[in-house]
């Protein structure tokens, strides 16, 4: 049972980070209709920032603190980057059908990730981190320190999501552009100001998904093929619901540890790598059951 | 009379103006007629009144898994050519590296297009990447009869007339790994952990063949390339505990099932296939246990060996931020193309592709400058395996993160296999 639980917390730290990733797709799909596939681009990005500002700050500052202040920075210099793409790219596309705007956000993912990778160099860049693989014991259980610390960011950030989307005018302002965007107009909400917030809120988010990723094994060229793991989470979770994406994410994190930990033993059948397809699985059998995903809102048409 | 005495002197200027041409002038009477040999300088010439040969590059540049070793070999291949290009070129020639360098983005599709895009403008490949992607233009290559040198080791090579490889391969680096185990680890039980494909795939096959010749438990496992995919492998190396596990990863692959099962109680060994490793591993959380579990096989020395060869390419790859084994791998695959253009210019043969790969079935040896014994570049041999390898300890001071803990050894399973044809057959 100990193993089982063990695996479990494994799996929701490694959840976390879906979640962060699912929430950027998720609100990018909100505002404008479309899935921004340069997420792994931008998750990429942020890590790399942190793997050059943590070392750097790290001589001043202490460790845990160095840390929270390169995330922090990587968000901030990642969000910029995002709406700057935004505002040149995907702005003039406006009116456009989603599926064209989504393709341009391939396009935009390998030229920015081929840019990125420029800064990467020949190895794994490190972002240090006081934690590394460390463990500590809760309830007899051991999980590792960095896992905790992805599942506090992720309950930080949701709270922050809730208070921003609830209290605030831009939050509104949001709300009321994913509802309908042409009342939101009429109302005298800027859409493109949203459609840049969308992108800045999601940029900022992939960048703290990438750096709690490089915490592990540092920021390699390959890194965003991660963020895919992110798309079976926001379907299973629901396309346009930010709690789904959470949720989705963490049952992705959970679902791959379990399978990683215990197919092996019990369905080697399945073969060598099955924890890979598992995600996916996972989300074929919650579309059968809630076709719009789990709290997905079912799209009615008048015909 | 008159025109019969001026016809006699054009010809006899026609072939002295041909006998003054770039190329040619020093070695084979014929004139050189292949693809990608041109009388015209390089684009770059160092040598005046020398032709130019073109060698074409298909590597992995940008955004595939090897991109970190594939920028390396590139650059270690144009500072090899920049350097026999410096001691007067071969043949009359200078070689040019620099014009047809191709992206494959590790990719066998892309790897094809690429080779017909430049197949008819080279004379042969300083560099094919990857195994998978150069199984994709091995039929091209044979029926062009283009001559390339991989930046692979898999065990497939050794039976293809026109690769040029060099040193041990994947599955004898798995052979061997698992004599040294047994030897000096005393283990019971091996486990491989390897990519899908022909890399993890031959490496567990030598490794599976040395065990069954021990009387070892053997087990072998699959695992995705990605950070996040290695849930499996390390699951089954916490619940099986080998004594031993051989990797055929990749570094960032390695530092994650190296820390992670560690940190879940793991207290066995792991060594780890050429592509492995790399030196910024030791910045990662997972250092401590690769520097206590860890050991690196290798085909040749790293880049601090004290060799001629080594020191040579030091010298003219120069000033690098990070010292990188890929660097040394590119320079090291430079030998033998460079000993088979030196046998084609210079012996009798055809001087179209045809001769040259008929002077590659000519090479008993090729001079390493150290880096390897002459005899690993025996291409005529109908038993052409290399069989010595290389196992490096993690060493945070040294240049490139491991110093050589046994030089060059051939274990017994190696020694008396009998290689005829590839381990993996995938």
């Amino acid at each position: 049972m100990t193993e089982f639980l063990e695996s479990v917390l494994r799996g929701l730290g490694n959840g976390a980070i879906y979640a962060l990733l699912a929430l950027g797709f998720v609100i990018i799909y909100k505002s404008s209709g479309a899935i921004s596939f340069a997420q792994p681009a931008l998750m990429m990005t942020g890590a790399v920032i942190s793997s050059y500002i943590a070392p750097a700050l790290g001589a001043a500052l202490v460790g845990a603190v160095a840390f929270f202040v390169s995330v922090t920075a990587a968000a901030l210099v990642t969000a910029l980057v995002a709406m700057a793409i935004e505002r040149l790219a995907i702005r003039p596309m406006i009116g456009r059908a989603a599926f064209t705007i989504a393709i341009i956000t391939i396009g935009i993912d390998i030229a920015v990730r081929v840019i990125t990778s420029g800064f990467i160099g020949l190895g794994a860049r490190p972002v240090p981190n006081p934690w590394g693989l460390e463990r500590t014991e809760i309830l007899g259980l051991r999980i590792q320190e960095r896992h905790l610390v992805a599942l506090g960011i992720l309950a930080l950030v949701v709270l922050l999501l809730v208070l921003f989307f609830r209290y605030t005018r831009h939050g509104l302002a949001m709300r009321a552009t994913a509802f309908d965007q042409e009342a939101a107009m009429t109302q005298g909400i800027s859409v493109g100001a949203v459609f840049s917030m969308s992108w800045a809120i999601a940029g900022a988010l992939a960048a703290v998904a990438g750096t709690l990723l490089a915490t592990s094994a540092g920021v390699d060229r390959q890194i965003w093929i991660v963020a895919l793991v992110a798309l079976p989470a926001i379907i299973l979770g629901g396309l346009d619901s930010l709690a789904g994406a959470v949720i989705g994410g963490l049952a992705v994190g959970v679902v791959e540890s379990l399978v990683g930990s215990y197919q092996g033993q019990w369905a080697p059948w399945l073969g060598n790598n099955f924890q890979v397809v598992a995600p996916y699985v996972l989300m074929f059998v919650v579309l059968l059951v809630r076709p719009y995903g789990l709290f997905g809102t079912p799209e009615v048409r008048r015909v | 009379m008159k025109l019969i005495k001026f016809g006699v002197a054009l010809v006899a200027v026609s072939l002295v103006a041909a006998g003054c041409r770039g190329g040619g002038d020093d070695g084979g009477s014929e004139a050189v007629d292949a693809p990608g040999v041109s009388d015209e300088p390089c684009p770059t010439p160092v040598n005046d009144g020398n032709g130019c040969i073109y060698l074409g590059s298909i590597s992995d540049l940008t955004q595939g898994p090897f991109a970190a070793l594939g920028v390396p070999i590139v650059d270690a291949q144009k500072a090899f050519w920049q350097r026999v290009n410096d001691d007067g070129g071969i043949g009359g020639y200078d070689i040019d590296v620099s014009t047809y360098v191709k992206d494959n983005l590790y990719n066998p599709q892309t790897h094809q297009q690429v080779y017909g895009e430049i197949s008819g403008d080279v004379l042969a490949l300083a560099q094919t990447l990857g195994s998978p992607t150069t199984l994709a233009i091995l039929p091209d290559m044979e029926s062009d009869e283009m001559i390339g040198a991989p930046a692979s080791w898999t065990s497939l090579w050794a039976f293809e007339d026109v690769i040029l490889e060099s040193g041990a391969n994947y599955c004898v680096e798995g052979m061997n790994s698992v004599d040294y185990a047994v030897e000096n680890m005393d283990v019971g039980s091996v486990m491989a952990v390897g990519f899908p494909g022909d890399y993890g795939g031959d490496g567990a096959a030598g490794a599976e063949i040395a065990s069954d010749g021990h009387g070892l438990e053997f087990s072998s496992v699959e695992t995705e390339p990605g950070q996040e995919n290695q849930g499996g492998a390390i699951s089954s190396i916490v619940r099986e505990k080998p004594d031993l596990v051989l990797l055929g990863v990749g570094p960032t692959e390695t530092a994650v099932i190296v820390g992670q099962a560690a940190s879940q109680g793991y207290q066995g060994r792991f060594i780890g296939l050429s592509p492995t490793w790399n030196p910024a591993l030791l910045e990662t959380p997972s250092a401590p246990a690769l520097e206590a579990m860890y050991m690196q096989s290798g085909p040749w020395g790293p880049w601090p060996t004290e060799t001629d060869g080594h020191a040579a390419m030091r010298e003219a790859v120069g000033q690098v931020d990070q010292p990188n084994d890929g660097y040394t791998a590119g320079w090291v695959w430079s030998y033998p193309l460079k000993a088979a253009l030196e046998e084609w210019l210079e012996g009798d043969y055809d001087k179209t592709r045809a001769g040259l790969l008929e002077a590659v079935q000519a090479l008993e040896t090729v001079d390493y400058e150290g880096v390897l014994p002459e005899d690993a570049g025996n291409f005529a041999d109908d038993q052409p395996v290399f069989t010595q390898t290389l196992l490096s300890s993690v060493d945070p001071k040294a240049p490139t993160g491991v110093v050589v803990e046994e030089d060059f050894f051939e274990g017994e399973t190696a020694a008396g296999y009998d290689f005829t044809g590839a381990c993996f057959e995938g």
